[in-house]
């Protein structure tokens, strides 16, 4: 038999071994240890589920979170697993979980399902709008045995945004326009979450609907857009006052859209409000404090 | 009249519409040095791409030792049939020794190396050639000249019966040319080789080759001894060149003098030397 | 080299490289961002309840993900000889015919298109990558056969052809992605290293290694294929034989290690050459070289990537540029009396 023949039937006994080793049936979705009814250590791979665990009572219980877990200051001290972007998955069995929360954009999604087939529990929730947040607060409520807890939190969050709503709900709506970045002009789009947020404020946003979720705009549909307030998120934490400067700079070249003339331009810590999380309600209504500011002073 | 190489009804063009090579019939008979000359475009290199199988006629038919050439194996085909072709400048630094054993790869063994017999066949092409000094450097630190022997000695290992070479010794000096066409002559004579060989030099064409096949553009072809195909009258209407002719011996040699050669024909008329 | 090639003297250097190889493989796993000692690797997997995590780490994620980068490395590597020779073109890299432009849309379509299926429990991406680095190999070998047969010019111009034109659909498609969906491709387009399953691993080890055994295989006649089709065909090689089975592994090796690690560059270019500089070009020994060289080049780099800004990646891409740029620098001045090409 020639060497070809030869290779070829290698390969094929080598694939033949392979699959029946590792195969469909045993070794993928096999033997995840049974979650404990009170789940003792929890890795948590994003700030806002960070905020949900501690919120529900279960801030001692976690064992591992990532870098820019700032809230509460005690999360701050928890070990760190990686970055938000790039969750270091050594770091995650190190800290021996019983299970791992996490977000579910590709990185993460994907490293879920690594952990879960190599054998540790993992639960993925999906934050992208308001209503999902209350989803996913429930869901982690039911995958650590804190039903109750959970059930609290969402009432707690929809009580302040009634609140809320009674407040600016009668009023005509304020058209906004949300910067995301500055060159080139990128703005909100209606299909964000940051839309919803702008919309529970009691706004409504100055660009109509887009293909583009976050769509760059040019001068024109500036100007046609005739935003009353611009709200510019700010890109550091630091350093708000020399944006502030160069956004005005900036705008001030339209200077007949209304946010321009009545000097309604302003930058904010884009962290505070875009966070979608248990403090929702905070950052909403720090946007409704800049819609109308009058509301606000009692 | 059988040849090695016999050609029958030859028709090819590179398009449908214009044909370089116009039915064309003749036999190249076994052990013969023939020369291939005629003027640019007139399709000598396209003939001897036809019959190596590098193109395929439009019409007609090549045998090959007495097999029709669309009938062999490339591997058979290469047994009896090799190829020299103008030089391309080689891209990666293989040795004189690797190049020549290359000729040998149909016949390498399972492992995919050569055996004892094909380093042998190598040397005598190196020996023959005399390039064994070189065996071992990179071809690229060669001169053109040793370069090309280098090749012929490839074409030689091949252990072929026929051997073609477009042009072999277009850039070489004096020295090498003269080396390259006793190399051949050599071959023919003492390995019994058929050779087909391009060449723009008549003159040695004429002192090496047995016979000589002249393409012209438009005149067609003409094959056959070398007294008998070239005269300054032929050489006029293929070339559309003057020449001078003389000889020294069996053979003739003809010399091109342009208008303003220094003793160009036109003065030489006038003393009636033409 | 001086003397020739014989299988003895081929047998003796591949086991050395393999020596080398195995050593660099137990000095990577070693390194990480958490400290394994071996010892408790070696007490076992633990209970269910109770697992051993340096176990965990070094049987499940180190070793696989290592070994995941010695394949990728040795494909990249070997598809690169074959490209250089097929091309006679000594920059031609395994992407040079849009297989990285074809991989990335694939990809880039499927995280867009946000598909929750998964194969058997692998994501979609490495899919739709393979699917489209394929599809695109087909696409520009069609286009250059349209130019006639097989014109190296022609494939040539096909590649850059539908590489630019796919990389404007990958533009157009990052430009209306969501920010994390943007981010995921950008990273998975540099190059990306994980922990593969069990399965993909060894039917990849399969594909690739068995790849590189046929490739060697013909290895005689890729060297006379250097020659041009033209003298290749007249030594009787079967050019056509040998062109197809060369293109078809290459870019079959190819689109696997794209479809499992992303788009890693420079391995399958500077590691032929720095090879084939040191070692000749002999491609019986090239191939199997090569692809050992560009295993272990990929295993350090990876570990680099691994550990440089830990708790944070670097994209091994980036490594490899920086990493194997300088180092073919200097091999190229040592070496540079023998590259032909530049005399």
């Amino acid at each position: 038999m020639n060497k070809w023949w030869w290779l070829l039937l290698i390969v094929s006994c080598w694939m033949a071994v392979g699959v029946a080793m590792f195969g469909p049936r045993q070794g993928q979705n096999s033997s995840m240890p049974p979650l404990p009814d009170r789940v003792g250590r929890i890795v948590s791979l994003a700030p806002n589920i960070t905020e949900i665990l501690f919120d529900i009572g279960l801030g001692d219980e976690i064992v591992g979170v990532t870098l820019d877990s700032d809230y509460p200051p005690a999360a701050a001290e928890k070990p760190k697993v990686g970055t938000f972007w790039q969750p270091d998955i050594e770091a995650v069995v190190a800290a021996r979980p019983e299970m791992v929360i996490t977000l579910g954009f590709e990185q993460q999604k994907n490293l879920a399902e690594r952990l879960r087939r190599i054998g540790y529990n993992s639960l993925t929730v999906n934050i992208d709008k308001v209503s999902e947040l209350f989803e996913a607060v429930g869901r982690i409520g039911a995958a650590t045995g804190r039903q109750r807890q959970a059930n609290e939190l969402i009432s707690r969050i929809r009580i302040k945004l009634q609140q809320l709503a009674s407040l600016v709900g009668a009023e005509d709506k304020v058209r906004v326009l949300w910067v995301v970045q500055r060159e080139p002009l990128r703005v909100a789009g209606r299909d964000t979450f940051i839309n919803e947020m702008i919309e529970l404020a009691g706004g409504e946003n100055a660009i109509g609907p887009t293909v583009h979720k976050y769509p760059p705009i040019g001068s024109e549909q500036v100007i046609a857009c005739n935003a009353e307030v611009i709200i510019e998120s700010a890109m550091a934490r630091e350093d708000i006052e020399n944006q502030r400067d160069m956004a005005l700079r900036y705008w001030s070249k339209f200077k007949y859209l209304p946010a321009v003339a009545n000097h309604r331009v302003y930058v904010i810590d884009g962290d505070t409000v875009s966070r979608l999380g248990p403090r929702l309600y905070k950052g909403i209504e720090t946007i409704a404090r800049y819609l109308r500011p009058y509301l606000f002073e009692n | 009249m059988s040849g090695i190489i016999e050609v029958d009804n030859l028709t090819f063009g590179y398009t449908s519409e214009t044909a370089i090579l116009k039915d064309m019939s003749f036999n190249v008979r076994p052990g013969t040095f023939v020369a291939i000359a005629g003027p640019n475009g007139a399709g000598k290199s396209t003939l001897l791409n036809l019959m190596c199988r590098a193109l395929m006629p439009n019409s007609g038919t090549i045998r090959i030792d007495a097999a029709a050439i669309e009938s062999y194996s490339t591997k058979a085909l290469a047994a009896k049939v090799a190829v020299v072709r103008q030089e391309l400048a080689p891209i990666f630094g293989f040795s004189v020794m690797e190049t020549v054993l290359m000729a040998r790869t149909p016949y390498y063994g399972s492992t995919g190396f050569e055996g004892r017999a094909d380093r042998e066949i190598a040397n005598d092409a190196l020996e023959a050639t005399d390039t064994a000094r070189f065996a071992y450097r990179p071809l690229t630190s060669l001169s053109s000249g040793e370069r090309q022997r280098v090749f012929i000695a490839r074409a030689l290992a091949q252990n072929s019966l026929i051997m073609l070479l477009d042009e072999p010794t277009n850039i070489l000096d004096l020295k090498h040319q003269v080396g390259i066409y006793d190399l051949l002559k050599t071959a023919q004579v003492e390995k019994g080789k058929t050779i087909v060989a391009v060449t723009h030099d008549i003159n040695l064409a004429i002192q090496y080759c047995d016979e000589i096949l002249l393409l012209g553009a438009e005149s067609g072809y003409h094959i056959g001894k070398t007294k008998a195909v070239l005269s300054p009258e032929k050489i006029k209407e293929v070339f559309d060149v003057d020449v001078f002719a003389g000889g020294i011996g069996q053979e003739e040699f003809f010399i091109p003098l342009g208008k303003f050669a220094k003793d160009s024909i036109k003065m030489n008329k006038e003393s009636g030397n033409i | 080299m001086e003397q020739l090639l014989t299988s003895k003297k081929l047998i003796a250097k591949v086991a050395l490289a393999l020596a080398v190889l195995a050593a660099v493989v137990f000095v990577c796993s070693r390194i990480g961002t958490e400290d394994v000692s071996l010892k408790a690797v070696l007490a076992g997997p633990g209970t269910q309840a109770a697992p051993n995590p340096d176990y965990e780490i070094f049987i499940r994620i180190r070793l696989p993900r290592i070994i995941l980068a010695g394949l990728v490395g040795a494909a990249l590597a070997c598809a690169g000889v074959v490209f250089q020779v097929l091309l006679r073109n000594p920059l031609a890299d395994p992407y040079i015919l849009g297989i990285s432009s074809g991989a990335g849309l694939g990809a880039i379509i499927a995280v867009i298109s946000g598909f929750n299926w998964t194969l058997w429990g692998r994501s979609p991406i490495a899919v739709f990558a393979f699917g489209g680095a394929l599809g695109t190999v087909w696409l520009v070998w069609f286009i250059g056969r349209l130019t006639g047969k097989f014109h190296v010019t022609g494939l040539l111009l096909a590649g850059v052809v539908v590489n630019a034109f796919f990389s404007a659909l990958m533009m157009f498609l990052t430009s209306i992605a969501k920010s994390d969906q943007v981010y995921s491709t950008i990273f998975w387009l540099m190059g990306n290293m994980k922990e593969g399953d069990f399965l993909v691993l060894w039917i990849a080890a399969g594909c690739i290694i068995g790849g590189i055994v046929a490739l060697f295989y013909i290895g005689p006649q890729l060297n006379a294929l250097s020659f041009g089709a033209d003298d290749a065909g007249s030594m009787g090689v079967d050019v056509v034989r040998t062109r197809t089975i060369a293109f078809g592994i290459a870019a079959g090796i190819t689109a696997v290690a794209v479809s499992l690690s992303g788009l890693i560059g420079f391995v399958g270019l500077v590691v032929p050459h720095g090879v084939r500089l040191v070692f000749g070009p002999d491609h019986r020994q090239l191939l199997p070289l090569s692809g050992i060289t560009g295993a272990i080049f990929l295993v350090i780099a990876d570990t680099l990537a691994r550990i440089v800004v830990a708790p944070a990646q670097l994209p091994v891409g980036v490594v490899t540029a920086i990493v194997g740029g300088p180092f073919f620098l200097i091999l190229l001045v040592k070496y540079s009396r023998k590259v032909s090409w530049l005399k």
